[in-house]
């Protein structure tokens, strides 16, 4: 009867172990599950429509690339096309991402780097994703914001980056569903 | 008997004078910078921020306005805009804080907020030259490049001068500063 005691530590962290293992293991294949469906799909950036004035151009064209690059990172699509590309005008199964600016206040680095709390840059955008033929798949308020270290077009750069965690964690339809919902 | 010179040097002087000889190379550092980051013959010395095809971010180099088009011209990089391509030209000022990542962990090890006082003498104005262009496909993409002060609204005007479309024209662009919290 000891022995068994004794063993029972051993014998639950032998169970433990691989349990634990094929929690991390499904943990992993759940989200490139989604990935993989909607990989189905490729998408075309817009840049930010905004009102003359009201967001600079290298902000404007520094979301743009940015957004490029995060989508391309996220493997999620499998194309990503800028705006106006005529490789994309041929593809099928084609989002178009719009944003529309909400808000934008300029900060000032120096500021941050001295105050810690004032100087703060924020870019908020309204993300629109939709098919072809107008059907919003995601829409949602995403904000950029460089609170502490870094120049301001930083702001950008995480506006990007949230922009592309939205539409990685939005279980996307597939093109064939989304399409039999449109008609 | 022997005396013992004990240090008589309290914490407090020595952080000081460590925050001395900080604020001294750090004026070292921006007069060499001033006069390296000054336009040679051939172009104007440049960072390219984002944009361009084929040259990492941050890069730097320099930029020249060739009648082809605008040329950035790095260590092991080159990248090239066609003035065909060129859809809008655009300059802005900013301000940023000199010295990059090295600096900002140096100022946070300074004592008593010592390095909030070394961002106000650290701080650098600059010139950023955006680019929206098309590529074959139709495909937009921007670049940004960033230069010392004054540098970018010439290049805008030699770009413009060689046939490059700009919705703003040279002299009426409103300078952009970073006057800080400025809501839009």
């Amino acid at each position: 009867m000891k022995q068994n005691r004794s063993l029972l530590p051993v014998t639950l962290a032998g169970i433990t172990g691989p349990a634990l293992l094929l929690c991390i293991v499904c943990l992993g294949i759940i989200p490139r599950g989604f990935a993989a469906e909607n990989a189905a799909w490729s998408i075309q950036v817009e840049p930010v429509t905004a009102e003359e004035g009201q967001l600079p151009p290298d902000f404007s064209m520094a979301i743009y690339e940015d957004l490029l690059t995060q989508l391309a990172k996220t493997g999620q699509f499998q194309q990503v096309y800028r705006s106006g590309d005529h490789q994309a005008d041929s593809v099928p199964n084609l989002l178009i991402l719009h944003m529309t600016l909400l808000n934008f206040e300029r900060g000032n680095q120096t500021e941050r780097a001295v105050t810690t709390v004032k100087g703060a840059t924020k870019v908020q955008v309204h993300l629109k994703v939709s098919t072809r033929d107008g059907k919003p798949l995601v829409e949602k308020d995403v904000q950029g914001t460089v609170r502490l270290f870094g120049e301001n077009l930083k702001a950008t750069y995480a506006l990007a980056k949230h922009i592309a965690e939205t539409i990685r964690d939005t279980s996307l339809p597939g093109p064939t569903v989304a399409k039999a919902a449109g008609q | 008997m022997p005396t013992v010179l004990e240090n008589t040097r309290s914490p407090i002087s020595s952080s000081l004078a460590a925050a001395l000889l900080l604020l001294i190379s750090l004026f070292c550092a921006r007069l060499y910078a001033q006069t390296a980051d000054t336009t040679n013959a051939s172009g104007v010395r440049a960072m390219h921020v984002l944009g361009l095809e084929g040259v990492k971010r941050n890069h730097h180099g320099t930029l020249t306005v060739q009648p082809s088009g605008l040329n950035f011209d790095a260590k092991g990089a080159r990248g090239a805009i066609a003035i065909a391509s060129i859809q809008d030209v655009f300059t802005s000022q900013d301000s940023h804080q000199t010295g990059g990542k090295v600096l900002t962990v140096a100022k946070m090890g300074v004592p008593y907020g010592g390095g909030r006082v070394l961002s106000l003498f650290s701080k650098e104005k600059v010139d950023s030259l955006t680019l929206e262009y098309r590529d074959a496909n139709g495909a937009l993409h921007g670049a940004i490049f960033s230069m010392p002060l004054g540098q970018a609204a010439a290049l805008k005007k030699q770009l413009v001068d060689l046939g490059a479309h700009a919705s703003i024209p040279v002299e009426s662009q409103p300078e952009k500063k970073d006057d800080g919290g400025t809501k839009q």
